[in-house]
C-alpha cells in the first residue's frame, strides 16, 4: 500500500492535480511539440499514445520541470511544475533504466530518498517499503549491475515511488520488458491509481493504453490530435471497420496501394500484418485483394475486427502507431 | 546544503569502489615516488673509489693527493693509489674502484711551464656519477692551479723580487682543493630527491582526479541519473557543487595520505605543516576548477577522458612534475609560472628548502587561486549546458 504525499492545502488543489495548457517546445527549427494542453485528477491513469518521435518524452519532461516550455504552462496541484514544491509531489520513472550499477539496490533508493528530502527512519521505511513492493529485499544488498532486465525495470519504477508522489510520471515504462514483468508493471499501475494516485503513462503499445488507462491521448508529431475515453475514442470512428491483412511480400507497397482504394481511411504496417481503416470494410476486400496483387504480395489471412485504439489512429493519422 | 553532501558522498562511495581510482590517487604516487626517490636518491649519498695513478710524485701531484685525502671530501671519495695510469685502468674495468685519475710523470714540473700537462681520468659508461665524481675532482684542481700560476706570473710580470718567487711557489704547493666547488658540481640544491618528487607525484596523480571525477560525470549524464536527479526538488547547482565536493575531498585525501605516508616512511620534507596545507588547499581548488572545465568543454565521456588526459599531461610536462624546473631551460621555467602544480611544486620547495611558514607561501597560494578563479568561473559557465537535461 503506498500512502501518498501529505494533500497540498492550495485551493487550485481541488481542481486537476496535472494542467498543461498550450504546451510548446521547440528544438531548433523542429517542433517537438505544439498546443498540447490536458488535464489530469487524482485517481486517474492518463495514457499518451503516440508513435516514437511523436512527442510524449518531451511533453513529459515538461510535466516534471526537466524542459522549460517555449509557450505554455505546466502546473502540479497548482504550483508551477518547476517548483520544489510540485516535483515533491510528482514521481518520475525514466524510459531507460536510471539506476547507478555499482551501487545496490539499498543504496540506489536511499540516494534517490535523499534527493526528496527523506531521511532517517522515514528513509529506511521508504526504502524497505519499495524493496518489498518490487520483490527485492533478498537482494538488496547486491548491486544493481548484477540484476536481469525486469528486476532492473521493478526497482527503476520503485525508486520513482518512494516519497509517495501523488502524480506518477510513468515514460514507456514497458520497453524491453517481459512478458510477467510487464503484466506485473501494468497491475501495479492500476493499484496505484485506485490509491489516488494520478498517472501519466506513455506508450506506443495501443493495447497497453487500451488496458489500464481511464483516458487516451493521442499525440501524433508534437499535435494531441484527440483524447478521451476509450468508447470515445472508438465512437469517432462511427460504423468504420478495421481490417487487418496478413501478408508476406513488400507490405509498404500493398500499405501505399491499399490507402489509394476508395473507402481506406488510412493504412499502416505493424507486426507484419496491413492495418487498414475503412467504411464498409467487406465490401472493399475484393478492391484490396487486387491491390495485393499488384504489390506481388501474398495475402495470408484477412480480418475484419472490432475497432480499437489502433484504428483510431491509424483513422487520425492515416498511419500505423508501430511504423 | 542536503543535497549536497548526499550527491558528494554518494560520488565517493563510487570512487572508493572503483579501484582504479585508489589506484590512481594513492598507491600510484606513493609508488612512483619511492621508485623514483630510490633511482635518484643517490645523489644525495655519492661516493665513488677512485684509483689515483701518481707517475709524477712531484710537489703538485702531492698537493693533489694530499688535498683528495682531506677530511671535507672523506664523505665523497676513497683514494686507491696505484702505480701506474694501466694499474688505474684496470681497476676501473674490474670494478674495484669507479673511476681513475691519472697523474701523468713530469707533471708538477710542466706546471711552470707555458704548456703543462694534463690530468686524465679513467671513467666507465655504467657509473656516470663516480666520472662526474672523478672529473669535477680534477676540473677544479686543474682550476686552482691554474689560478695559482696566474698570480705568480702576474707577481714576475709586475717587477716582483726572484726571492718572492720561491715563496710564491711554496704557497702554489700547499694547494687546498675547493670542496665547495665539488659539492655544487655534484647537488644542485640542498632539497633531497624525496622531497622533490614527493610533491611532484603527488601533484601529478591528484590531477587524475579531474580526469575520474569528469568521466563520471557523463557516465552518469549517460544512464540519465542526473536527469532523474534534477527531476527531484534540488537544482542543477546542487548537482554541481556535489560533484565538486567529492573532486575536493578525494583530491585532499589523496594529497593528506600522500604527505603523511612520504613524510614519515621516505622522510620527504614537506616543510611547514600549515604552509603545506594552504599550498594543497589551493591546489585542490584548482583541481576542482579544472574539473569544471573538462566537464564545460566536453560532449562524452570519451571526449572527458581524452581532454582530461591532454590537460593532465600538458600541466605535469610544465610544471615540473617529471623534471626540475631549476634545471629546466627558460622558456619551461616560464611557463611553468602559468601552471597551479608549478607554483604548488614551488611552494612545496620553498617550504622544504627555507625552512621558513607560511608568509613563505603567500605568492603561490596566490596564484594557484588565481588560476583557480579564471579556470572555475570559465568552467562554471561552460558545464551549466552539460547538467540541464
Amino acid at each position: 500500500m503506498i500512502r501518498l504525499a501529505a494533500p497540498v492545502r492550495d485551493p487550485a488543489v481541488a481542481g486537476p492535480l496535472l494542467r498543461c495548457e498550450g504546451l510548446t517546445r521547440r528544438f531548433g527549427d523542429r517542433v517537438a511539440v505544439e498546443g498540447v494542453s490536458l488535464s489530469l485528477p487524482a485517481g486517474e491513469v492518463y495514457g499518451l499514445l503516440g508513435p516514437n518521435g511523436a512527442g510524449k518524452t518531451t511533453t513529459i519532461k515538461m510535466v516534471c520541470g526537466l524542459t522549460a516550455p517555449d509557450r505554455g504552462t505546466v502546473h502540479v496541484a497548482g504550483e508551477p511544475a518547476t517548483s520544489a514544491r510540485a516535483r515533491r509531489l510528482v514521481g518520475y520513472v525514466p524510459q531507460d533504466v536510471a539506476l547507478y550499477p555499482d551501487l545496490t539496490a539499498r543504496e540506489n533508493l536511499r540516494f534517490l530518498g535523499s534527493l526528496y528530502g527523506l531521511s532517517g527512519g522515514v528513509l529506511r521505511e521508504r526504502v524497505a517499503e519499495a524493496l518489498e513492493l518490487t520483490d527485492l529485499t533478498d537482494r538488496a544488498r547486491e548491486r544493481v549491475g548484477s540484476y536481469s532486465g525486469g528486476m532492473k525495470r521493478r526497482l527503476n519504477m520503485a525508486a520513482g515511488l518512494l516519497h509517495h508522489p501523488r502524480l506518477l510520471v510513468l515514460d514507456e515504462p514497458t520497453v524491453g520488458v517481459d512478458p510477467q514483468s510487464r503484466f506485473a508493471i501494468l497491475e501495479r499501475v492500476r493499484t496505484f491509481a485506485g490509491q489516488g494516485m494520478a498517472v501519466l503513462y506513455t506508450t506506443h503499445y495501443m493495447e497497453e493504453a487500451d488496458r489500464i488507462c481511464d483516458r487516451v491521448g493521442i499525440i501524433d508529431h508534437g499535435h494531441l490530435v484527440a483524447e478521451g475515453t476509450r468508447r470515445e475514442l472508438v465512437a469517432k470512428l462511427g460504423e468504420k471497420d478495421r481490417i487487418e491483412l496478413g501478408a508476406l511480400g513488400d507490405l509498404e507497397r500493398l500499405a501505399e496501394l491499399s490507402r489509394q482504394v476508395p473507402g481506406v481511411e488510412g493504412a499502416g504496417v505493424a507486426d507484419h500484418c496491413v492495418h487498414l481503416v475503412a467504411t464498409s470494410g467487406r465490401e472493399l476486400l475484393p478492391a484490396l485483394l487486387e491491390a495485393a496483387d499488384r504489390a506481388e504480395v501474398d495475402i495470408t489471412s484477412v480480418d475484419v475486427v472490432e475497432p480499437d485504439l489502433e484504428a483510431v489512429f491509424l483513422h487520425l493519422t492515416g498511419t500505423a502507431l508501430r511504423e | 546544503m542536503r543535497p549536497v553532501l548526499v550527491i558528494a558522498a554518494k560520488d565517493l562511495k563510487q570512487r572508493l569502489r572503483d579501484r582504479s581510482a585508489i589506484v590512481l590517487a594513492l598507491l600510484a604516487p606513493l609508488a612512483v615516488a619511492a621508485l623514483m626517490s630510490a633511482a635518484f636518491g643517490g645523489a644525495e649519498n655519492v661516493h665513488a673509489t677512485l684509483a689515483v695513478a701518481n707517475e709524477d710524485h712531484g710537489a703538485v701531484a702531492t698537493g693533489l693527493l694530499a688535498a683528495l685525502h682531506a677530511p671535507e671530501l672523506g664523505r665523497l671519495v676513497t683514494v686507491d693509489e696505484v702505480r701506474s695510469a694501466s694499474a688505474a685502468t684496470q681497476a676501473v674495468r674490474s670494478g674495484s674502484a669507479d673511476a681513475g685519475i691519472v697523474i701523468p710523470a713530469g707533471f708538477s714540473a710542466s706546471v711552470l711551464t707555458a704548456s703543462p700537462e694534463a690530468l686524465s681520468t679513467v671513467t666507465s659508461v655504467n657509473d656516470t656519477v663516480a666520472a662526474e665524481l672523478a672529473s669535477s675532482v680534477t676540473q677544479a684542481f686543474t682550476a686552482r692551479l691554474n689560478g695559482d700560476r696566474l698570480a705568480v706570473a702576474t707577481a714576475l710580470a709586475a717587477g716582483a723580487p726572484a726571492s718572492h718567487v720561491q715563496a710564491l711557489a711554496r704557497d702554489a704547493s700547499g694547494l687546498e682543493l675547493p670542496v665547495d666547488v665539488v659539492q655544487r658540481a655534484l647537488g644542485a640544491r640542498q632539497l633531497s630527491t624525496i622531497s622533490y618528487f614527493a610533491p611532484a607525484m603527488a601533484i601529478f596523480f591528484v590531477l587524475f582526479v579531474v580526469s575520474f571525477t569528469s568521466r563520471s560525470f557523463f557516465v552518469e549524464r549517460e544512464q540519465g541519473m542526473i536527469e532523474r536527479a534534477l527531476a527531484a526538488p534540488i537544482s542543477a547547482r546542487h548537482v554541481v557543487a556535489g560533484k565538486a565536493l567529492s573532486a575536493f575531498v578525494l583530491a585532499a585525501t589523496s594529497l593528506a595520505v600522500i604527505g603523511v605516508v612520504t613524510g614519515t616512511a621516505f622522510g620527504a620534507d614537506w616543510g611547514d605543516p600549515l604552509g603545506a596545507i594552504l599550498v594543497s588547499l589551493a591546489m585542490v581548488l584548482s583541481v576542482v576548477a579544472l574539473t569544471a572545465l573538462v566537464i564545460g568543454v566536453a560532449r562524452t565521456e570519451r571526449q572527458a577522458e581524452t581532454v582530461s588526459s591532454i590537460v593532465v599531461f600538458c600541466l605535469a610536462l610544465l610544471g615540473g612534475n617529471f623534471v626540475l624546473v631549476s634545471v629546466a631551460p627558460p622558456l619551461l621555467r616560464r611557463l611553468a609560472l602559468f601552471t597551479p602544480n608549478g607554483w604548488a611544486l614551488r611552494g612545496y620547495t620553498d617550504l622544504a628548502t627555507t625552512g621558513g611558514g607560511v608568509g613563505t607561501v603567500v605568492v603561490p597560494v596566490l596564484a594557484i587561486l588565481a588560476f583557480a578563479a579564471v579556470v572555475g568561473v570559465a568552467g562554471l559557465l561552460l558545464a551549466r549546458r552539460a547538467v540541464r537535461p
